[in-house]
């Protein structure tokens, strides 16, 4: 039994997982995390299925923090399946990425995205982001209410 | 007399009866000679009678010749009359040819002028044909003409070819450089971003585990590897401005300069600014890359002003210009002339690291927008007085490619 993830990151580089998860951690914000590598990984935890098969529907994360630069799936299309599809379009997704490009930008808005966040090079002014999202998306934010049992 | 009779030659009566037929015969001769005279004078009188008569008829004659002459004269009179009358129809006869003369003159003249309308017919016609000629002229000039155009056209159509050609290599190679860019952006920004977070992280939460003096170097290696990131994140900026299209639009430069000061309250933090912005017009421009450039010419005035006690930092237009010329002046440590041209090249910087950091970026870019719109930027300075940075704008209908 899966205890309750209210944090899905999805990152490829193993040094953004560490330093994300340490400005998670420095926040407390560490507890419930799902680490996922690839698009298609997170794909599969957010429709419960692959080696999320078992995953409960009725519990999905309170927000999901994107890379946009990941193997197999990347960002921009896991982006597009969450917000098209009605059983994941209300999870908060939080774009986190390294580069800002204008087009980026604009498709991921275009796709639904609920932020967007360019990664600081000043790793304090990151730890600070990540509180700050923390706060706002578990915290201050209401979300939306557990969807109903799916159909498919 | 002379009459010779040849009874006289009987000799013997001759003797007696001699001298009376001597006498007879002087008688007879007498008698002869009378008759003769008689005759002769019949005949002078018979001349007279004649010369009479011819008297008469020469009277006659003269009578005659005067009859003659006073019907001559008569004659003359009638003459002269009809010499009068022939005079006059000779007169009438010269008016008449005048008049005919006139009438010739004016048939002539009637023969001129249709000759002259004939010639007149004639310039005209050869006017006219001249017309066609030249229609004809006009015509293969045209079709000469036309001729060239469609060879021009095919030529242009081709150098259109060669450009869709060069212009989709052009794409393939700006894809190229954008692929690289965002590499440049996303891949090298990442391991700067990591050295940065670990020496944080080791900085601060594992100070205890180090020596002293390893703890300068650590901080040195999180300086650097913040400073390169600077570095990679201007030279995206500088990217940037050649590769996007300019967006004209009317923009307020009042507002805009106010918002880039807005910005930088954070750089003025316990620092004494005299902001001077003067009445500044709207013109057409990129209002990003505007406020760019404002922004990069403002926080080198802010930091080039930082030994200053009481900063005086100006922005306004040029009065009398014949075109638009905004300048940013501020009191700060100015530079020498000398190096003015270096001022805008990228990576060239004109004070050392310790002094006023920076990257050589910002007016390398500033000057690469002003350039986008057609403008041109220039700096007046002098050691220790500070420095005004010029520019002017273009028309956005020539905006130049120098992408």
């Amino acid at each position: 039994m899966m205890h309750e993830v209210r944090i899905l990151l999805v990152e490829d580089d193993p040094s953004d997982v560490q330093l994300t998860m340490h400005a998670l951690h420095r926040n407390n914000l560490a507890n419930d995390i799902q680490v996922v590598r690839d698009g298609e990984e997170a794909l599969d935890f957010l429709f419960c299925r692959g080696n999320f098969a078992g995953r409960a529907w009725d519990h999905p994360p309170r927000m999901v923090l994107l890379d946009l630069k990941l193997p197999k799936v990347n960002g921009l299309e896991v982006l597009r399946e969450i917000k098209s599809d009605p059983r994941t379009k209300t999870i908060p997704v939080i774009v986190m990425t390294g580069s800002r490009e204008d087009q980026d930008l604009a498709r991921c808005y275009e796709l639904g995205v609920n932020s967007y966040i360019q990664k600081p090079m000043d790793f304090n002014q990151f730890v600070e982001i990540v509180k700050q999202l923390g706060y706002y998306w578990l915290v201050v934010n209401q979300s939306p209410p557990a969807p109903a049992h799916p159909s498919s | 007399m002379g009459s010779f009779d040849p009874a006289e030659s009987d000799e013997g009566r001759a003797a007696l009866e001699d001298p009376q037929r001597a006498l007879l015969n002087i008688l007879e001769d007498f008698s002869a000679e009378k008759t003769q005279l008689v005759v002769g004078q019949r005949a002078l009188l018979n001349i007279l009678e004649d010369f009479e008569v011819e008297k008469g008829r020469l009277e006659s004659t003269g009578r005659a010749m005067l009859n003659l002459l006073e019907d001559s004269s008569s004659e003359t009179a009638r003459l002269e009359a009809a010499q009068h009358a022939v005079l006059n129809i000779l007169e009438d006869l010269v008016q008449e040819k005048v008049s005919l003369e006139a009438a010739e003159r004016a048939v002539v003249n009637i023969l001129e002028d249709s000759s002259e309308e004939r010639a007149r017919l004639e310039t005209t016609q050869r006017a006219v044909l001249n017309i066609l000629e030249d229609f004809d002229e006009a015509r293969t000039n045209i079709q000469m003409v036309n001729q060239q155009l469609a060879k021009e056209v095919e030529e242009r159509k081709r150098a259109e070819r060669q450009i869709q050609r060069v212009n989709a290599e052009l794409v393939v190679a700006n894809q190229e450089l954008e692929a690289f860019t965002y590499s440049v952006a996303h891949d090298l920004r990442a391991p700067l971003r990591h050295i940065d977070g670990f020496c944080r992280i080791l900085l601060e939460e594992y100070a205890s585990t180090f020596a002293d003096e390893s703890r300068p170097h650590l901080q040195r290696i999180a300086q650097s590897s913040k400073r390169m990131g600077q570095l990679v994140d201007d030279l995206l900026k500088l990217a940037r401005v050649g590769r996007q299209d300019l967006s004209w639009h009317l923009t307020g430069l009042n507002a805009l300069v106010q918002e880039v000061v807005a910005e930088l309250r954070s750089e003025c933090e316990g620092r004494q600014i005299d902001w001077r912005v003067g009445e500044l017009p709207s013109v057409a421009c990129d209002p990003g890359l505007m406020k760019q450039v404002f922004a990069n010419l403002l926080s080198n005035a802010l930091k080039f002003t930082r030994p200053r006690e009481r900063a005086v930092i100006e922005v306004g237009t040029l009065a009398h210009s014949s075109e638009l010329v905004l300048y940013v002046r501020d009191n700060g440590v100015g530079f020498d002339m000398k190096y003015a041209d270096k001022l805008f090249a990228v990576f060239q910087r004109l004070h050392r690291q310790e002094e006023f950091e920076g990257t050589g970026v910002g007016l390398a870019t500033a000057h690469r927008i002003v350039r986008r719109h057609g403008g041109r930027i220039w700096a007046e300075a002098e050691v220790g007085k500070g420095a005004t940075f010029y520019f002017t704008l273009g028309d956005p209908h020539k905006e130049e490619d120098t992408r």
